[in-house]
C-alpha cells in the first residue's frame, strides 16, 4: 500500500512563549517492509535552527528551536509512504517459549545482541509481578512463542476495554491491569511488561494505522490518530510486530514511525519552553490511502 | 614553679611519646604508620619529627585552630546549615598521610591508565559498541545502569572528549597493595577540599608545612584550567568557561564557590544559560554572552530537561543539541556516568587488554555482577562478605551482613528475580592510618579519593587526594573527618597558587556588566534580608532592654505595645493574675527566636544566607567570615533564650552585619554587583525609617518622649541627637534629623538621594532615552519631600505632645511610602531577567 500521511500539531498558548526547544520523532523510519517517500515539514513559526539526526534506536528526529516571542506554534508533517505485506511466520513452528528465553541469551548472533537491551524494565514498564501472573495462562509449559503471544494479544484485546477517557501517559500499568481499560499505549505497554516479566526482548514501536471507514460511508479526512504496537523478538527469526489493540500482527495497514524501549523513547513531539502559561493542543492526523 | 613542674616529669624522648599510645597492627591488617613489626614506615620522619615537636597539647591547639578557619571559611557539607539542628561541619584531621614518591608514581600510572581505559570505553558505548558486539561486556550490564544515557548516544563530534574529570576512591586492602572502590566521573567533588584542607592546615600548622617535602596540588589546578581552555571549540584567544552548579542547596556548593574563584570561572546556575543558535549563553547585566566550556557540577540526568529528565530544574533544556551541533563543550561530557557502574570491574582486565593492548594495572575491589550465573551462586552464598548494589538506585547499598535470616531470604529472591540489576562486592577493611583523637594518636580506617584530569595525551594525576575516616570505604553522606594526602616529593617544592601566577592573555574587564542578571538579583535580596535583620534585631534588642530593666513592672511599659505592633506582632491572650501581662509580652517578643516563626530572625536570617551563599564567590572572605559568626551565634542560641541572652546576642548580631556591610562597601569593587546589594539595603532602610516614623508620630498608641526615645535609639541616632540639641526631645528636631537631614545616613532624605544616584549608575538600555520606572519612583518620592511645607509640619507635630498627628505629617508619610513600597517590583522588572521556570509541552495523544 502506499499512503499520504499528514499530521499536524498545533499548540496555542495564553502568554508569550520567549524560547521553545523541541524534538520530534514524526519522520517514518524506513525498514524492509516500507519504504518513506520525499517527506514535506512545515513549522509555523519558523524555526531559528532545525537540524536530523539518528537516535540510538535509528529512529529519525528532527531538533528545532524557536526563538522569538510567539504565541502559537504549528507543525505539520506530510510523508508518503509505501508498506509491503509481511509474513507472519508458522506460529507453531516457533520454538518453545522457556527456549526462546534461553536461546535471547545463549545465541551469539548480534540481533540477539541488541535485542536483550529490550528485556530490561524501562521507564514507563517497571517491573511487576503481576503481570507476569496475567501473562501465565497464555504461556503454557512448552508451548510455542509465537502461539503463546498471539494468544496474549486476543486476551488483552478481549479483556480489556478501550477508553480514551481512562488513561493518561501518566497512568501506571498496575492501574491499567487493576481497572482492565486504556488505549493503545496502555496496551502496548502492557504487553511488552508481560513479556519482559518471562525473559523475553519486546520493544514498543510507534506509527499510523489506516481506518476503514464503515461500508457506504466517506473517508474522514483527520479523523485517524497515531496508534502504538509492540515488536517480540523471536531468536532465529527477528522481530515480530503485535497489535492488542486490534488483535492483529501488523502489516500493509500499520505504518511504522519509530520503536525504542517505550513511550519514552520515542514521543512524537516534546518540547520545553520559556514563558507561555496554559497551553492548549489540537493534533489531526490523516492516513490517506493513494492508488497505487 | 615551672622548675619543679620540670623537675617531676622525667625527661622523654617527645618522638616515643607521641607513639606510646598507638598499637601495631592486627594480624591480617594493614596500618600506614606501623609495619606488623611495631617499627615506623619510611615515609613518616619528616612528619613524626615535626609533630613531636609540637607535642600532644600543640597539636591539638594546633587542630582547633584548623576547625575554625574551616568553620569560618564556611566548608561544610550540610545544606541545612542555618537551621538550629548543629550543621555537621566537615572536620579535618592535622596529622596529614604520607605516601612515598615512587610508590605514588606506580599508582598515579595505574589511574591515568584507569582514566585513558574509561575514555575508550565511553568512546566505543557511545559509538560503534563494538565492545558489545564483541561480547566483551554483555549489553544487561551496560543498560541496566542509568548512568547510560541513549540521548548521549553519538552526541560528541570526532574527537571530543567523553571524560575530562575522573576520580577513583581507593583503599588499602590487608595486603596493603590499593584497591579501586569506585569510580566518580559525572562531577566528582573532592578536588577542592583537597585543596582547602591543605590551604587550612598549612595555616594552622606553619612549622609543619613550610619546608615539607611533598609535592603541591597547585599545578594540578593549573592543568586542570588549561585542559578546560583547550576543550573550547570556538578557537579565540580568551575563550569563556564557567561552572555550573546545582546551587546554594547542594551539599558540595561550597566547593563550587572555591573552585570557580580559584580557576577564575564564573559559577553560574541553570537559569543563568539559555542555549540559543545552538550554542550557550550566559545571561548577564549587559546581555547574552556566548559560553564556550561548561564545567558542570550537575549529575548526567538533571542537565537537559528537553532530553534528559524532563522535571529538572537545574539543567538547560536543549543543552544536548548544543552539545551536537559543536556550539559548547561540557567537562565531562554527558553519559560519563556509565563508567560508575560497578558491575564493570570484572570485566576490566579484559577490556583494558581488548581496547589498549595493556594489562590492567590496578586492580578493581573483588566484585560479581549477578547477570552471570556462576557469580550468582557465588553471591547468594557469601552475602555475608558482600556489599550488594542495585543498579537502578546508584545511592543504594545493601550491606550482607546487617541482614537476618529473613532479609536475606528477601535479597536472594530478588537477586535470583532480576539478577542482570545486581552487583556485588567484596566488603573490605581499609588499612589504618593515626588520626588524632582525645589528645593521641588512634588507629582509623581510610580511604582516599585521587583525582585526573584530560590531557592531550592522556591524564595527569594531580599529586595529592581527599582521604576520609570510614570503616567500610564508602564516601561520607555528611560530614566526617577527613586527612590531607601527602606525596613526598626529595625536596621542598616552591610554592605555587594560581592566584599569584596568572598564565594567558586576561581580558580586563571593569564595568561588569557580564554579571549574570541572577547574581544581582541575590545580592538585591541579601541587602534588603540583611537590612531586615539588622532593623528587627534593633527593635526586638530595644524590647529586650525594657523587658530586663523594668522586670515586671514592664507590663506598664507603654513603648512595648508600640514595639509589638512594630515588630508585626500582636500581644494576643493574656494569663491572668499580676504577672500575666509581663510573661504575655515576654513570649510574644523572645517568639522571634523561634525555628520557622514567620518573619522571625531565623526565617529572616536563612534567606539573608540563603542569597549570600548563592553569590558566594562575590563576597570578600572577611564579610563572609561576619556572616557565618552569625549563623553559629544564631544556632548556639537557645529558642527561646532568656531575655539578657537574648539582647546580648542581638549586640552582636549587629555589630556583626555592621562588620558585614562594612566590610562590602570596603572590599566588593563598586560596580553593578554591589550597586544591587546597595539598592536592596537602602530600600529596606527608607521603608523601615517611614515606617518608624508613622508608628511614632501618626499610629501610635502611647506617643511621647519614651517612643521617640526609642526610635532614635533603634535608628542609633540618640547620640546624634544628644550631641545636636543636648536636652529634651523635640517631635520637630527628630523629624528634621530622620527626614530632612541629608547628612545623616539614617535620614529618608539621605536615603533617597543615595538610591537615586545608585539606580542611576545601573546599565540602562541604550534604547530607551527616557527615565526607567524605578528612576521616576525614586524622583516621585524626592519631590514629595523636597516640596513638604516644614512650617505646617512643624505645627502638625507640635500636637503630638498631646494627641496624635493626623494631617500634614500623616500625609506626608504616606505619599512618601507609596512610591516606595513599588520601587523593589521596578527594579526586578527593569534588571532581573525573569527567568521564568522552562515548563514542558506536553503532548497527550
Amino acid at each position: 500500500m502506499r499512503y499520504a500521511v499528514t499530521h499536524r500539531t498545533a499548540y496555542r498558548y495564553s502568554g508569550r512563549v520567549a524560547l521553545c526547544h523541541n524534538e520530534a520523532r514524526l519522520l517514518p523510519r524506513t525498514t524492509p517492509w516500507q519504504v518513506p517517500e520525499a517527506s514535506h515539514l512545515a513549522i509555523t513559526p519558523a524555526p531559528a535552527l532545525q537540524a536530523e539526526r539518528y537516535d540510538f534506536f535509528g529512529n529519525r528526529v528532527l531538533y528545532f528551536a524557536l526563538q522569538d516571542l510567539h504565541q502559537a506554534l504549528e507543525v505539520e508533517v506530510k510523508t508518503l509512504v509505501s508498506v509491503l505485506p509481511r509474513e507472519l511466520p508458522d506460529p507453531a513452528g516457533s520454538p518453545p517459549w522457556e527456549a526462546a528465553v534461553a536461546l535471547l541469551r545463549e545465541l551469539p548472533e548480534l540481533n540477539a545482541m541488541e535485542a536483550r537491551q529490550f528485556a530490561l524494565p524501562s521507564p514507563f514498564v517497571a517491573p511487576d509481578a503481576a503481570l507476569a501472573d496475567y501473562a501465565l495462562p497464555s504461556f503454557t509449559p512448552g508451548r510455542p512463542l509465537l502461539e503463546a503471544v498471539l494468544d496474549l494479544n486476543r486476551r488483552i484485546h478481549c479483556e480489556f476495554t478501550y477508553d480514551p477517557q481512562f488513561s493518561t501517559i501518566a497512568t501506571p500499568l498496575s492501574e491499567v491491569l487493576r481497572s482492565r481499560r486504556g488505549v493503545c499505549q496502555d496496551f502496548a505497554h502492557l504487553a511488552i511488561a508481560c513479556l519482559r516479566a518471562l525473559g523475553l526482548a519486546a520493544r514498543y514501536v510507534s506509527g499510523y494505522l489506516e481506518t476503514i471507514p464503515p461500508p457506504g460511508k466517506p473517508r474522514l479526512v483527520g479523523a485517524d490518530a497515531s496508534h502504538a504496537w509492540l515488536a517480540l523478538f523471536v531468536p532465529g527469526h527477528g522481530w515480530v510486530d503485535l497489535d492488542p489493540t486490534n488483535n492483529c500482527a501488523p502489516d500493509e495497514q500499520h505504518v511504522t514511525l519509530a520503536w525504542g524501549r517505550d513511550y519514552a523513547d520515542v514521543a512524537p513531539l516534546k518540547g520545553v519552553m520559556l514563558g507561555g502559561g496554559s497551553h492548549t493542543l489540537e493534533v489531526a492526523v490523516d492516513v490517506e490511502p493513494l492508488e497505487a | 614553679m615551672s622548675d619543679t613542674m620540670a623537675e617531676a616529669r622525667p625527661m622523654s624522648d617527645p618522638l616515643a611519646e607521641l607513639l606510646a599510645d598507638y598499637p601495631p597492627p592486627a594480624a591480617n591488617s594493614h596500618d600506614e604508620l606501623l609495619a606488623p613489626d611495631g617499627v615506623v614506615r619510611p615515609g613518616w620522619d619528616y612528619v613524626l619529627r615535626e609533630l613531636a615537636a609540637l607535642g600532644f597539647d600543640g597539636l591539638a591547639a594546633r587542630h582547633g585552630e584548623a576547625q575554625r578557619l574551616l568553620r569560618e571559611n564556611g566548608v561544610t557539607f550540610n545544606a541545612h546549615e542555618a537551621s538550629r539542628s548543629v550543621a555537621r561541619a566537615w572536620s579535618v584531621d592535622p596529622v596529614p598521610l604520607p605516601i612515598r614518591g615512587e610508590e605514588w608514581a606506580a599508582l598515579a600510572a595505574g589511574l591515568a591508565q584507569r582514566s585513558r581505559l574509561f575514555e575508550r570505553l565511553l568512546a566505543d558505548l557511545y559509538g560503534p559498541r563494538t565492545v558489545l558486539r564483541h561480547g566483551l561486556l554483555p549489553p544487561e550490564l551496560v543498560h541496566a545502569h542509568p548512568g547510560f544515557l541513549h540521548a548521549a548516544w553519538n552526541s560528541l563530534a570526532e574527537g571530543g572528549r567523553w571524560l575530562v574529570f575522573h576520580g577513583v576512591d581507593l583503599a588499602r586492602a590487608s595486603d596493603g597493595a590499593f584497591v579501586v572502590l569506585a569510580d566518580r566521573a559525572q562531577a566528582p567533588s573532592g578536588a577542592g577540599y583537597a585543596l582547602e584542607n591543605r590551604i587550612t592546615l598549612a595555616r594552622a600548622l606553619p612549622s609543619l608545612y613550610r619546608d615539607a617535602p611533598l609535592r603541591r596540588l597547585a599545578s594540578f589546578l593549573e592543568a586542570e584550567r588549561a585542559t578546560l581552555t583547550r576543550l573550547a571549540p570556538h578557537k579565540h584567544e580568551a575563550p569563556s568557561v564557567v561552572l555550573l552548579t546545582p546551587g546554594p542547596d547542594s551539599q558540595a556548593y561550597f566547593e563550587h564557590a572555591y573552585l570557580a574563584n580559584y580557576l577564575s570561572l564564573s559559577l553560574v546556575q541553570g537559569e543563568d544559560l539559555a542555549v540559543r543558535e545552538g550554542r550557550v549563553w550566559l545571561k548577564t547585566l549587559g546581555g547574552l554572552r556566548p559560553v564556550d566550556v561548561i564545567l558542570r557540577h550537575i549529575t548526567d540526568a538533571w542537565c537537559d530537561p528537553l532530553e534528559l529528565r524532563a522535571e529538572s530544574m537545574l539543567g538547560v533544556p536543549g543543552l544536548l543539541a548544543a552539545v551536537r551541533h559543536g556550539g559548547v563543550a561540557l567537562a565531562s561530557a554527558l553519559g560519563v556516568g556509565a563508567i560508575e557502574n560497578p558491575g564493570l570491574m570484572p570485566f576490566l582486565p579484559a577490556l583494558c587488554r581488548a581496547l589498549l593492548g595493556e594489562e590492567l594495572r590496578l586492580p578493581s575491589v573483588a566484585s560479581w555482577w549477578c547477570g552471570r550465573p556462576e557469580a550468582l551462586e557465588h553471591v547468594c552464598g557469601h552475602l555475608g562478605e558482600l556489599l550488594v548494589h542495585p543498579l537502578g538506585e546508584p545511592y543504594h547499598l545493601i550491606d550482607g551482613a546487617g541482614l537476618n535470616g529473613l532479609g536475606r531470604e528477601v535479597l536472594i529472591a530478588r537477586l535470583r528475580r532480576e539478577p542482570a540489576r545486581f552487583v556485588a562486592q567484596q566488603r573490605i577493611r581499609p588499612a589504618t592510618a593515626p588520626v588524632l583523637a582525645d589528645g593521641r594518636l588512634v588507629p582509623q580506617p581510610v580511604t582516599l579519593r585521587a583525582f585526573s584530569v584530560a590531557e592531550d595525551e592522556g591524564y595527569r594525576v594531580m599529586p595529592g587526594a581527599l582521604a576520609w575516616v570510614s570503616p567500610d570505604g564508602r564516601a561520607p553522606v555528611r560530614g566526617g573527618i577527613s586527612k590531607d594526602v601527602w606525596v613526598l616529593a626529595e625536596a621542598p617544592q616552591p610554592h605555587v597558587s594560581l592566584l599569584r601566577q596568572a598564565r594567558g592573555p586576561v581580558l580586563l574587564t571593569r564595568d561588569g556588566a557580564d554579571l549574570p542578571s541572577r547574581v544581582g538579583e541575590n545580592l538585591f535580596w541579601l541587602g534588603r534580608y540583611g537590612e531586615r535583620y539588622d532593623s528587627h534585631a534593633r527593635l526586638l534588642r530595644e524590647a529586650l532592654q525594657r523587658l530586663i530593666e523594668r522586670g515586671d513592672g514592664a507590663a506598664e511599659d507603654s513603648c512595648l505595645e508600640d514595639l509589638l505592633t512594630a515588630l508585626e506582632l500582636e500581644l494576643g491572650e493574656v494569663e491572668a493574675g499580676p504577672r500575666g501581662r509581663f510573661f504575655a509580652l515576654r513570649r510574644r517578643f523572645l517568639g522571634l527566636f523561634d525555628e520557622g516563626a514567620e518573619s522571625g530572625l531565623r526565617t529572616t536570617f536563612v534567606a539573608c544566607l540563603r542569597n549570600a551563599r548563592a553569590v558566594r564567590d562575590h563576597l570578600g572572605d572577611d564579610a563572609f567570615r561576619a556572616l557565618n559568626r552569625l549563623r553559629q551565634s544564631l544556632g548556639e542560641l537557645p529558642s527561646p533564650p532568656s531575655n539578657s541572652a537574648g539582647r546580648n546576642a542581638l549586640d552582636e548580631h549587629v555589630t556583626l552585619l555592621g562588620a558585614f556591610f562594612g566590610s562590602c562597601n570596603e572590599t566588593m569593587p563598586h560596580h553593578y554587583g554591589w550597586r544591587f546589594l546597595d539598592i536592596g539595603r537602602f530600600i529596606e532602610r527608607v521603608l523601615n525609617t517611614v515606617g518608624l516614623l508613622r508608628l511614632a508620630f501618626v499610629q501610635a498608641r502611647n506617643p511621647g518622649v519614651p517612643l521617640w526615645e526609642v526610635v532614635l535609639a533603634t535608628t542609633d541616632n540618640l547620640a546624634a541627637y544628644r550631641r545636636r540639641y543636648r536636652s529634651a526631645l523635640y517631635p520637630s528636631a527628630i523629624l528634621d534629623l530622620l527626614l530632612f537631614d541629608e547628612d545623616n545616613p539614617r535620614s529618608v532624605g539621605y536615603q533617597l538621594r543615595r538610591l537615586g544616584r545608585q539606580i542611576g549608575r545601573l546599565p540602562h538600555p541604550r534604547s530607551n532615552p527616557y527615565r526607567s520606572a524605578e528612576e521616576r519612583l525614586i524622583l516621585q518620592a524626592q519631590s514629595v519631600l523636597g516640596l513638604a511645607d516644614i512650617e505646617a509640619l512643624a505645627e502638625s507635630v507640635r500636637e503630638v505632645g498631646i494627641g496624635r498627628a493626623d494631617g500634614e505629617l500623616a500625609e506626608l508619610l504616606e505619599r512618601l511610602h507609596a512610591p516606595l513600597l513599588e520601587l523593589s517590583d521596578a527594579v526586578a522588572n527593569s534588571h532581573f531577567s525573569h527567568a521564568e521556570t522552562p515548563r514542558q509541552l506536553v503532548e497527550m495523544l
